[in-house]
């Protein structure tokens, strides 16, 4: 591919050229140089000369650079064209909006999207290598690594094989220009293949350089030119124009290029092809504009992605704290909740224990409540009937005993012996230890056998009346009987407290009422109430508004109430001073008849 | 029951029915004119009279609608009731020491916590019944002062006053302003109408009458 001919024609146009450097219609041609300078000037004087004469009014000027240099040149606004090959082009397309205007076809076909391909030639006697795979482990002639169809073309069908000459895979061996180094390598046997540009291979044998025969192009594949290839086929070398070209001017140059014969070498310009599969052949072995993707040294990568890497670290980072402190948070929380429950557990465990001495030591509380009141009442029988028996004495005495009287103190005595009897009888029953019993009662037997209690404990004490009932069996309840009388005789004793602190002597109205499945007991007094604060403090234990109360029996009436399913509350009475206190408690499945048994109270 | 007004009468408020008869059961074996009634109401309604022959009131500090404490109170509070005047002892229950305290500040003779001794009921009884005789008799010499001393003119009063305060005749002469012979009539005359014979019989007499006679 030289054109000594030419060269002297050539220095004189260039000459010419620079003179009219200064001149308004100067065009200047930038050319990938890709052999050297020289080698340009020779390959594209012929290229500038047709375009010189076809564009009389214009001065064409051929400037020659490597790949960066033009480049730089093209962003500088240097160059109107620039002419280079398929991948350099789409390298500038990318980074200076470069636009092709035509594309270069010649040999190997006269498709404009086929002008460029590669075989990959073996010695023939070469047997084992029959597929290109057969190149795992030997090593390949190329002449440069930048060069399109004299290496790139084999290297991306080499990787769509699943090799990889990048890693030495095969070997890659670089020549350097002419390409016949290349051939020369492989007939020497220092290289196991070689890559050479389709149709080199053909004019070598047409000139005699090498026997016909001696090489063989591997996995050769259908072509639809003359020549023999082992790649796909690309796009030619591109005519483009710089971004800031007067589209007239390309228009013009346009024109020119398609009008120019074949040159020497039979190359000659046809409309633009589509470059997108040099795109995708670029962006396989991430070169030219992907070359970003093969970067993949840590430096390269810090460079460009530390920012994201920091922030991703520091993501990371915040991530690992947050799941450690959450893992801790977790295994604290988790020890905290077992050793709560293990505590529950005890402390269930120790109520359950304790259920028993509870249920005694809360009715040995409320007969502290009472305490007072039951000194009292005992105390005027035994008065009595000391007073009684002491008269009696006196009389004897004195000799004025009569019999009338005799009768009337003996009466007198026995009758106040039975009552002390029976209020001892009435709290026996309660301060004994019970087990825990669940029977089936008539909560309206319940509430009198209660007033009972509490009149025979206090007589004085005020009248207690039912008066709203459901049908008896509505009333049925299942519960622990002397509790639930427990919890009426604290009532009626707070209600007859409130009560007499205003010398108020009107009776107290027990009522009872369905509640769902549930029968309540309301307690009503006529006291003076409380205050909503006091109200709310009711069921504290130890909470009192009595000077010698211990404020535990509401406290442990509500307790024996919800140990029984059911709910103990204070409420304002609708109309009317005092209080009402409402207890419910779960009804007994019906048809349980209850057991005779209040007489055993 | 018929109670003869020349003996003393006791009379028993308690609404605690077998313990009242049994107290008065006890005040009849020893002789005593005993009256029960079961609440203070009933017995301001059995309007009762100060006994010439004395008594005194026996009442439950505690008990419903009106307290021992009120009739106590009432009575105090009463000139036209002849039984304000009857000695009050109060019985009370355990932890109503305040109670006895106020009662006694409010003039109870005594009080007797429940349960008492027979022997002291009946003591407490005894002293009292004494109180309100002598109380009887300050009374009725109170009132014979008073009677006498009505019977003086004013000047006389007068007279009478600066007499018992020690002053001699030209004294009282001199403070009232008239002569000394015209002082000398109206002692007479006051000796004559009260009955005493000297300023210091004359002093008593105006302090019975009135303690506060010769400030």
């Amino acid at each position: 591919m030289t054109f000594p001919s030419l060269r002297h024609s050539f220095c004189a146009v260039l000459l010419s050229l620079f003179a009219g450097l200064a001149a308004a219609g100067e065009v200047r041609l930038g050319v990938l140089a890709w052999l050297g300078s020289e080698e340009a000037e020779v390959q594209w004087a012929p290229l500038a000369q047709a375009l010189q004469q076809r564009l009389p009014g214009q001065s064409i000027v051929l400037r020659h650079y490597d790949l960066a240099g033009m480049a730089a040149a093209l962003r500088a606004g240097e160059l109107e064209f620039a002419v280079t090959n398929p991948g350099h082009y789409v390298t500038l397309e990318a980074e200076t909006g470069l636009t092709r205007i035509a594309t270069q076809v010649g040999e190997t076909s006269q498709n404009p999207a086929h002008a460029v391909g590669s075989a990959v030639v073996v010695l023939d006697r070469r047997l084992d290598l029959q597929r290109l795979e057969d190149l795992r482990g030997g090593n390949l002639a190329a002449v440069a690594a930048d060069a399109f169809g004299g290496y790139q073309l084999a290297w991306a069908e080499l990787q769509r094989l699943g090799l990889a000459p990048e890693e030495g895979n095969p070997q890659p061996h670089f020549t350097g220009f002419p390409m016949s180094r290349v051939v020369d390598a492989v007939l020497a046997g220092e290289a196991d293949a070689g890559v050479l540009r389709a149709c080199l291979l053909e004019r070598l044998e047409q000139s005699g350089a090498v026997a016909p025969g001696r090489l063989r192009v591997l996995a050769q594949r259908p072509a639809d030119g003359p020549c023999r290839v082992t790649t796909r086929l690309y796009p030619g070398w591109a005519f483009a124009a710089a971004p800031a070209t007067d589209p007239a001017l390309s228009r013009q140059v346009l024109l020119a290029l398609l009008s120019m014969p074949p040159d020497a070498g039979g190359l000659s310009w046809t409309v633009p092809a589509d470059y997108h599969p040099v795109h995708e052949l670029l962006r396989q072995l991430r070169i030219g504009p992907y070359a970003f993707l093969r970067e993949t040294g840590w430096d390269s990568l810090w460079q460009r992605y530390w920012p994201w890497v920091a922030g991703l670290l520091m993501f990371l980072l915040a991530w690992g704290v947050y799941t450690l402190r959450v893992e801790h948070l977790v295994q604290r929380r988790t020890r905290e909740l077992s050793s709560a429950l293990a505590e529950r557990h005890r402390l269930e465990a120790q109520v359950h224990a304790g259920q028993q001495q509870m249920d005694h030591l809360s009715r040995l509380s409320i007969l502290g409540e009472l305490a007072g009141t039951l000194a009292h009442e005992l105390n005027q029988p035994l008065a009595t009937m000391g007073n009684y028996a002491r008269s009696l004495l006196r009389r004897q005495q004195s000799g004025t005993l009569a019999p009338e009287a005799l009768t009337q103190a003996a009466e007198e005595i026995a009758n106040e012996s039975e009552r002390a009897a029976g209020i001892l009888a009435g709290i026996r029953a309660m301060s004994r230890k019970r087990s825990r019993v669940r029977e089936v009662w008539d909560l309206a037997e319940l509430v009198q056998a209660a007033d009972r209690l509490l009149h025979g404990m206090a007589p004085r004490g005020p009248a207690i009346v039912l008066g709203e009932l459901p049908a008896a069996a509505e009333r049925q309840v299942e519960v622990d009987p002397l509790q639930i009388q427990q919890v009426l005789l604290n009532l009626f004793k707070n209600a007859w407290d409130a009560q007499q602190s205003l010398g108020c002597t009107t009776p107290i109205e027990v009522s009872l009422s369905l509640v769902g499945e549930r029968c309540g007991v309301a307690v009503r007094d006529h006291g003076p109430g409380l205050t909503p604060e006091l109200r709310a403090r009711l069921f504290e234990p130890f909470f009192t508004t009595k000077p010698d109360g211990l404020g535990l029996g509401l406290s442990i009436c509500k307790t024996i109430i919800e140990a029984h399913g059911g709910e103990l509350q204070a409420w304002v009475p609708p109309s009317g001073p005092g209080l009402i206190f409402h207890f419910t408690l779960p009804r007994a499945p019906l048809a349980v008849p209850a057991p005779t048994g209040s007489e055993s109270l | 029951m018929t109670t003869s007004p020349d003996l003393p009468v006791i009379h028993v408020v308690d609404d605690e029915a077998p313990f009242r008869r049994s107290l008065l059961f006890l005040l009849e074996s020893v002789s005593w004119q005993a009256v029960g009634h079961e609440s203070a109401e009933a017995f301001l309604e059995s309007a009762p009279v100060f006994p010439p022959g004395g008594g005194c009131l026996v009442l439950d500090i505690r008990m419903p609608r009106v307290s021992g404490l009120e009739l106590q109170r009432r009575l105090k509070a009463s000139d036209t009731l002849a039984a304000s005047q009857l000695p009050i002892i109060f019985m009370t229950g355990h932890g109503d020491v305040e109670l006895a305290v106020q009662a006694m500040k409010d003039g109870a003779v005594d009080f007797l916590q429940k349960p008492f001794k027979d022997q002291q009921f009946l003591d407490t009884v005894e002293r009292a019944v004494q109180l309100s005789l002598e109380r009887h008799a300050a009374s009725r010499r109170h009132q014979e002062a008073q009677d006498s001393l009505a019977r003086l003119s004013a000047r006389e009063r007068e007279v009478a006053r600066l007499l018992a305060l020690g002053q001699a005749n030209k004294e009282v002469a001199r403070t009232l302003g008239i002569s000394e012979n015209t002082v000398h009539v109206h002692r007479q005359h006051v000796m004559e109408k009260t009955g005493t014979g000297s300023a210091a019989e004359l002093a008593r007499l105006i302090l019975r009458a009135d303690p506060a006679g010769l400030d």
